[in-house]
């Protein structure tokens, strides 16, 4: 190996420990899901604070490991471009694995059970559910989380104005001005990266104002806010996190699907438009999560049923397109990387879907709090995030080592799909019939659809396993099986 | 050596009674504008001190972090509505301030900043944000009267000084951030 190779090897290192984290940590948060899926159905009988401790548990966890896990394929492409920060990707999983133990620690020894909203007043005022010690480690663990990515962002965003100039150049507005040839346009890595670092400094910033408050109101009860404020930075951060995740996650599709089919991945004007678009909309529309409150101003509700639709279309749009494209007649052959970005593009087209429909108020004002909800984001982000991960860990696996597939993977890929149909649909149903959502027990109404959940889910964990597994015998013999580097020379149509 | 002049006339006019009675008496002027004018004189006149302690600075603030973070514990410190109070009411913490505030603060800024990396610098600015935002809520939304020396209108307006502060730093981010930075014309 040369000097090349090894710095090239030591930072595929750090990109494959937030990988092999991720993986283990988002297996346990499914069991979680299960569990709550099962007490649900009737099936399993667990105390009602033991629910909401796994609902708060399950719901920061996934955010904050695929987060996670997203954050190594932004890192891991866009670091192709733009030179960034060893120590601080370092930081960012020192922090990030402190952060959780706190939120852990929080949950389980002191019974915080807030869900992942914390919703001011709720970590104060809990009704004797879990005392004031749980409450700041869960909310000083999510601020030392939101440190870590805070970081992260700067990081990327200082790399960025380093080689592009600005953050508008490094969204290619001087491409969609004129005043710079298309072909110089930046790559879809540095488009995306860009975006996410704006959208979630800003939601990071947000999210930090309202922690403190919460901690600051913990302590010392008497200094109160406005929970109308407290309700917009929460979603102000926590949307846009949420929503980001897919974001840094689809850098996977736009480099994965050029190596495969040997064809580029073009900035087109239209391809940036949109991104830009959706780097305005992710910061507004977060107001969708409001309809409910009456007391926010109208022209807000309205702006964020209107934007919501425009929201996700015009980045999903120009992608699934650019990907049905990318395909086409290239004679690409398919495997698990391939397979598994490919299909998030469908879970990502069919996931925002009932998203749109929600964020319709009329329906919005019946349909939020049911399961209704869960039914789209478990779609959005199991079928499309989480799949453009796995299919980003299959990828990694194959460049550094040649992993090969065996059947078992092939028929994880097809209980993964049917595994995450299944549950999500289970929540679509029991919202069409109503189920109220963060509910504990059910009407023996309800319980069926919970029931088809938890078997779809632990159909799902079986294939997680199996996709974890194989990263883990990659780990195992990454160092005796031969290095993929043939993986980038030549062309696998 | 002429900075270390307008630092020093700086810091003796605030030093003047009548100047220090008329800035104390309003709590938007104490708190945004004396005390950052303190740390300003501390900065300007600091360059001296650094000369001459050049390898103290370098032994204990090689990377900058040292002194920042004494800068920030001192200027959380001072954003304190009990020891605004106590400033004004008891004369050890206004020695204190006219002290801490040039010496220390301003002195340990301007040591750290020129050595801090990017991200270190936009941490710091970042951290300051969402506290002056903090701040502003802290302010306007206090339903009593928090410092026996100035009444709750004040206190109010101090909150909104520091909203308007919030607002001028996430507009300069944005034109720093969307403005070409690059050091060549063509990239």
């Amino acid at each position: 190996m040369n000097v090349n190779q090894v710095a090239e090897k030591t930072r595929n290192n750090q990109v494959v420990t937030y990988l092999a984290i991720s993986g283990i940590i988002v297996i346990a948060m499914m069991i979680f899901g299960i569990l709550m899926l099962l007490q649900q159905g009737g099936v399993i009988n667990l105390p009602p604070a033991t629910f909401y401790q796994f609902l708060t548990i399950h719901g920061t966890g996934m955010i904050g490991v695929a987060a996670l896990a997203a954050a190594a394929i932004m890192w891991y492409f866009l670091n192709k471009y733009v030179t960034l920060s060893q120590k601080i990707l370092r930081i960012n999983l020192a922090l990030f694995l402190i952060g959780v133990v706190m939120v852990i620690i929080g949950v389980f020894s002191f019974e915080y059970a807030s869900a992942w909203t914390f919703l001011y007043p709720l970590p104060a005022l809990s009704a004797n559910a879990w005392g004031t010690i749980g409450a700041l480690l869960y909310l000083g663990g999510m601020l030392v989380l939101g440190i870590g990515f805070l970081l992260f962002y700067l990081d990327a965003g200082r790399a960025i104005i380093k080689k592009y100039g600005s953050l508008g150049k490094g969204l290619g507005w001087d491409v969609i001005a004129g005043k710079k040839a298309e072909q110089d346009a930046p790559p879809g890595a540095v488009v995306a990266s860009t975006m996410v670092t704006i959208v979630n400094t800003t939601a990071i910033t947000a999210g930090a104002v309202v922690l403190i408050m919460n901690i600051i109101n913990v302590i010392n009860p008497s200094f109160t806010f406005d929970p109308l404020l407290a309700k917009n930075l929460t979603y102000a951060f926590g949307h846009i996190f949420a929503n980001a995740v897919i974001y840094m996650a689809v850098i996977a599709v736009y480099e994965i699907l050029q190596k495969y089919t040997d064809r580029p991945w073009k900035s087109s004007k239209s391809f940036l438009v949109a991104w830009t678009m959706s780097t305005v909309f992710t910061l507004i529309i977060y107001t969708h999560h409001l309809l409910m409150d009456s007391v926010m101003p109208k022209w807000t509700l309205i702006m964020a049923q209107v934007l919501s639709y425009s929201n996700g279309l015009p980045v999903l749009v120009v992608t699934a397109y650019g990907a049905l494209m990318i395909v086409y007649k290239s004679g690409i052959k398919w495997d698990m990387a391939s397979g598994l970005t490919y299909v998030a593009m469908f879970g990502w087209v069919l996931g925002v879907v009932p998203a749109i429909i929600d964020a319709t108020i009329v329906v919005n004002h019946v349909m939020h709090n049911t399961k209704w909800v869960p039914g789209h984001f478990h779609m959005y982000m199991g079928l499309g995030a989480l799949a453009m991960i796995f299919g980003f860990m299959y990828y990694v696996a194959k460049v550094e080592c040649n992993m090969r597939i065996n059947m078992l993977d092939k028929m994880a890929f097809v209980i993964y799909i049917l595994g995450i149909m299944g549950v999500s649909g289970s929540f679509l149903v029991s919202g069409a019939i109503s189920t109220p959502r963060r509910w504990a027990t059910h009407f023996p109404d309800w319980i069926g659809p919970a029931q088809f959940g938890a078997v779809s889910g632990i159909c799902l964990v079986m294939a997680v396993s199996i996709f974890v597994w194989h990263f883990v015998r990659f780990l195992m013999n990454r160092n005796t099986l031969n290095a993929g580097s043939d993986f980038s020379k030549k062309k696998l149509a | 050596m002429k900075q270390a002049g307008i630092g020093l006339s700086l810091y003796g006019l605030l030093m003047i009674p009548p100047v220090v009675h008329f800035l104390e008496s309003v709590m938007l002027f104490h708190m945004l504008v004396q005390l950052p004018l303190l740390i300003v004189a501390g900065w300007l006149m600091g360059g001296i001190f650094i000369g001459k302690f050049i390898n103290f600075f370098t032994k204990w603030n090689a990377s900058g972090i040292p002194g920042i973070l004494l800068f920030i514990i001192i200027t959380m410190y001072w954003m304190l509505p009990r020891v605004l109070d106590e400033a004004v009411s008891l004369w050890y913490m206004e020695l204190f301030k006219f002290i801490s505030l040039p010496f220390l603060a301003g002195l340990c800024l301007r040591d750290s900043w020129c050595k801090l990396k990017i991200v270190g610098k936009s941490f710091v600015y970042l951290n300051y944000l969402p506290m002056f935002g903090l701040m502003a809520w802290l302010y306007i939304d206090t339903p009593i009267q928090i410092c026996n020396n100035y009444l709750e209108d004040q206190q109010k307006v101090l909150g909104w000084g520091f909203l308007f502060i919030t607002i001028c730093m996430i507009i300069y981010i944005l034109q720093q951030v969307f403005s070409d930075q690059s050091e060549t014309p063509n990239h």
